[in-house]
């Protein structure tokens, strides 16, 4: 019980500390690698999570099926629902606070700070890949494409597995 | 001006719901795009104003963006039964449509192609973690004398991570007391947190 109570909160507390879904993928792996999850399972969600519909946040979903099965998939989902929905009280009640200078400093630091920890989240999930030559040029693509942004998220996923079967055997 | 009208039933709520949720693949603009298309254009229960209004609060809120948005557009067409609707009719189908892919995938995780695709599936994950780390990173450019602070900012919690110095979740603590103390001087824009 103790311990579904711990698991329920780790997602719910990477959500509500994380600004934008994919954010909080920092804070999952360093609640879940190496104990409930390899980075192996990170890539598989991450992957799930573009392939399929609706937001890429879901890509918790996916994290959670691995860790506990349905349950963990429902914590998950849950966990990423209402961690959110704390914005609808909160303009209601103080727009005016959230319009404020301030509360812009603490987003943008958070956002900062995020881009710090994905960029190394990021190059810890490549290395723990493999950083063979024709895996790094595919990093590079990928980087590239995904600053861009004009080609559908869901495409360099196919390319990279359609890669992996040429040359990954 | 706001037009007074009986919201719609919880039924037709939660099919345009699904509808976004289950048709817009990938997440992001695309699912954005969906929203509008479905509840601005064709359904009329949001005006445009009122949509982008809910989409700038919306890069506000913690976690996934667009829950955000489903439940600030859900209340507004439906008060408090909005919401509720809206966010699991967004949020249950993909989800369950996630598990399922998940569980297959289980299946087959051990086959050798399976691993062969994973092998480059791997670098494609983690090249969309550092492009979303930049693209996050980018309004920096704009930022003239601040960019600097920025940078250093970014800097500092890459190599905190990477050396495992601090916890992932004192740095983000610690990041947002000096975004409060420091960033909210310099001018704040909307584009900070423009993802999904």
């Amino acid at each position: 019980m103790w311990e579904q109570l711990q698991l329920f909160l780790i997602f719910l507390k990477a959500s509500a500390l994380a600004v934008g879904g994919l954010a909080s993928l920092p804070l999952l792996r360093a609640d879940l690698v190496p104990h409930y999850v390899t980075d192996a399972g990170i890539v598989q969600a991450l992957a799930i999570g573009r392939l399929a519909p609706g937001p890429n946040g879901l890509f918790i979903v996916s994290l959670g099926y691995l860790v506990a099965g349905w349950t963990g998939a429902l914590y998950a989902l849950i966990g990423a629902s209402l961690a959110p929905l704390a914005i609808v009280p909160a303009t209601a009640l103080a727009r005016r606070w959230l319009l404020s200078a301030w509360f812009g400093g603490v987003v943008r630091g958070v956002s900062l700070a995020t881009a710090g920890l994905l960029l190394a989240t990021g190059v810890t999930i490549v290395a723990a890949g493999g950083t063979e030559l024709w895996q790094l040029a595919l990093v590079v693509v990928t980087v590239a494409v995904t600053v861009r942004g004009k080609l559908h998220p869901a495409t360099m996923i196919v390319v990279g597995g359609a890669v992996g079967l040429a040359w990954g055997r | 001006m706001p037009i007074v009208k009986s919201p719609p039933s919880s039924r037709a709520l939660a099919r345009a719901w699904f509808d976004i949720g289950t048709q817009s693949v990938g997440g992001g603009t695309s699912t954005l795009f969906m929203i509008r298309r479905v509840l601005v254009e064709r359904l009329g229960w949001i005006t445009l104003r009122e949509f982008t209004e809910a989409w700038a609060l919306s890069q506000l809120s913690p976690g996934i963006h667009l829950v955000a948005l489903a439940g600030l557009l859900g209340r507004r067409i439906a008060g408090l039964r909005g919401v509720i609707v809206s966010v699991a009719g967004m949020m249950v189908p993909a989800a369950i449509i996630t598990a399922v892919a998940t569980a297959f995938l289980g299946e087959i995780a051990e086959h050798p192609l399976t691993i062969a695709a994973l092998a480059g599936i791997g670098p494609v994950a983690g090249g969309m973690t550092i492009g979303l780390a930049l693209t996050l990173a980018r309004p920096v450019l704009q930022r003239g004398r601040w960019a600097a602070v920025d940078v250093a900012l970014i800097a500092a919690t890459f190599g905190i991570l990477l050396g495992g110095v601090a916890q992932t979740i004192v740095v983000i603590f610690a990041a947002g007391a000096f975004g409060a103390a420091v960033l909210g001087r310099g001018r704040p824009t909307s584009s900070d947190a423009s993802m999904g």
